[in-house]
């Protein structure tokens, strides 16, 4: 895979803060890649230190193999679509897509042709004689996304993009993006809060925190496999159990999804990785769904461990309750070790 | 809407206070008799046609109109750039400059207008419209900067961020996007500037001429000597001047775009 994108030990300080710490990064071409943590975690200071909107202190950015740390923005020939959109306000729809081609001096008539193909790519073909202000919040992304794109940019970045969003236009416009970018081939790097909209969207996931990368890699690898705790937590992992109570070796800490324990009265099933006695301390009623709080003992004066279970609701016979004693249990394919 | 009738019958007062006292100049101007009296005796056109064949009136209003225009052009040509600058911020001691710039709407307009007296006029020998161009662009300061500054604070700062990703200089970014979103700012300090200088009194009192001096201060001298209907008519062709210039600006820009950016 060649990278359209390379980040080598790049960081970016403010006064004492350090927003991105040697950050080493290839972004794959012709892929998307999103930018995933937390607020604060430095993916926005990398798509800006990308875009050339903020320098990095040091290090070095090249894109397409050639050094781009010091290059301006409007030098770099990259697709940004902001957060707010940043549309023109006082431009039709079509003289906001056609800004850029007319900057970089194409002819009118080439110029409308490819306006008119990239509004149609966004399926606003109809729109373009609008004032932006006119739009629904899903039709204005989509402009500025027909803006960023008819400039043929080497890179398309999206930050935040589907955030203003309400929540089915978000479900929608993922795929649409998605359908976008495997039309026209581009690379993409997406900074996104969203585990969900990085899952669905990614072909490279990097997820950071305070600056670092914690961990990056396909949806598929890192998804059943988090690194560490803080990817687990942010991937909805929510059981954290102390190795000890299990054997292992190496591990500090096993970790198993709410949606991977099993629960039952009596022996766990066989070929079980983890089993630990129980008690049943709350239930939430989801439907089809029970959403299950237990309690397992650590023994010799310790605090219990809580567990988190989401299990189906089995109506051969009666339902959850505080205090029923149970075993939890998880297979061995469900259970991540973790170092820390 | 939910009725409010408390607020409304506020506003309807409020209303009726601003706008009886004008309606009692601009009745006793159609007066037939030689006093100011209200109500009016009689109709009659003639105290217009005495107050536009008055000389130190048309006069007056030449200077006026001039001064009005040259200040608000002055005032407007330093005041955006540093409605700009104190946006884009980074500059030391930001917060004593905004200040400053906002300083002539607190200081007494007699004081800064016996500064320039003393200053320009008795000191350097300047005319009184050098010393009064002056005065009135340093009074139409803080509304340059502010309403300006204004409009610049609703734009969106990813707007010139986007047009640089797009391919465009700083300077074209500028003159492209910012420059005509600020427009309307400047349109309406442009309107509230010009309002300002052509009505202000204090300063052109002390900056006046023999040979120039502004239309209010030519009709409060006229109050002085003569009280009659000529001043309520000449009031009134200025008052429908002024509704002509509104009905204009809202006709082409818009005033609540004018004046939406000021809060």
């Amino acid at each position: 895979m060649t990278a359209a994108a390379q980040f080598i030990d790049v960081s970016r300080t403010f006064g004492d803060f350090t927003a991105v710490g040697s950050l080493n990064l290839d972004i794959p071409e012709g892929r998307i890649t999103t930018l995933l943590g937390p607020s604060g975690c430095g993916k926005t200071t990398t798509l800006r230190m990308l875009a050339g909107y903020t320098a990095p202190s040091s290090g070095t950015i090249r894109i397409a193999g050639e050094d781009a740390t010091r290059l301006p923005p409007e030098k770099r020939n990259l697709g940004m679509v902001f957060q707010s959109y940043a549309l023109f306000p006082h431009m039709s729809v079509a003289d906001n897509v056609g800004y850029g081609l007319k900057l970089r001096r194409i002819p009118a008539a080439e110029r409308r042709s490819r306006v008119a193909e990239a509004l149609d790519l966004v399926g606003l073909g109809h729109l373009a004689a609008q004032r932006p202000r006119k739009l629904s919040g899903g039709q204005q992304q989509r402009v500025a996304l027909a803006r960023a794109i008819a400039i043929r940019p080497s890179l398309l970045l999206l930050d935040e993009p589907l955030s203003n969003l309400d929540a089915r236009l978000r479900v929608q416009m993922r795929a649409e993006i998605r359908r976008i970018q495997a039309e026209t081939g581009l690379t993409v790097v997406l900074v996104t809060h969203d585990q969900d909209e990085a899952l669905e969207m990614s072909d490279v996931m990097v997820l950071m925190r305070a600056g670092h990368v914690m961990q990056s890699g396909s949806p598929a690898e890192v998804f059943p496999r988090p690194a560490n705790r803080f990817v687990a937590e942010f991937l909805g992992y929510e059981n954290f159990v102390p190795a000890s109570l299990s054997a292992s070796d190496g591990a500090t800490t096993l970790t198993v999804r709410p949606e991977h324990l099993e629960v039952v009265q009596g022996e766990a099933p066989d070929g079980a990785r983890l089993a630990l006695p129980a008690t049943v301390t709350g239930i939430a009623y989801r439907g089809v769904d029970r959403h299950l709080t237990l309690s397992a003992p650590r023994g010799e004066g310790e605090d219990d461990v809580t567990l988190i279970a989401t299990v189906r609701a089995d109506h051969s016979r009666a339902d959850w309750r505080p205090g029923d004693r149970v075993t939890v249990s998880a297979r061995p394919e469900h259970v991540v070790e973790l170092a820390d | 809407m939910k009725a409010r009738p408390i607020a409304a019958a506020l506003a309807v007062l409020g209303y009726v206070i601003m706008l009886v006292p004008i309606l009692f100049v601009v009745a006793s101007a159609f007066t037939s008799s030689s006093t100011l009296s209200f109500p009016p005796k009689g109709f009659s056109l003639q105290w217009f046609g005495k107050a536009a064949a008055y000389q130190p009136f048309t006069d007056a209003l030449v200077s006026s109109l001039l001064l009005a225009g040259c200040a608000t052009a002055l005032a407007l040509a330093l005041g955006v750039p540093v409605a700009l600058g104190l946006h884009r911020g980074a500059i030391p001691g930001r917060s004593l400059l905004q200040g400053l710039f906002l300083s002539p709407l607190v200081v007494p307009e007699l004081v800064i207008g016996l500064a320039l007296y003393q200053q320009l006029m008795i000191g350097l020998g300047q005319t009184a419209f050098a010393a009064l161009l002056i005065g009135h662009a340093v009074l139409l300061m803080p509304y340059a900067v502010r309403v300006t500054g204004a409009a610049l604070t609703l734009a969106d700062p990813a707007l010139e961020e986007a047009a640089r990703g797009l391919g465009a200089t700083p300077w074209r970014a500028f003159r492209t996007v910012t420059l005509p979103l600020l427009r309307p700012g400047v349109m309406s300090a442009a309107l509230l500037g010009f309002i300002t200088s052509f009505n202000n009194v204090p300063l052109s009192l002390l900056l006046q001429s023999r040979d120039f001096g502004t239309l209010p201060v030519t009709m409060l001298d006229y109050v002085q000597q003569s009280y009659d209907p000529v001043i309520a008519a000449m009031s009134t062709l200025i008052l429908a001047a002024t509704i002509i210039v509104a009905v204009v600006a809202e006709r082409t820009v818009g005033f609540t775009r004018i004046f939406g950016g000021i809060n």
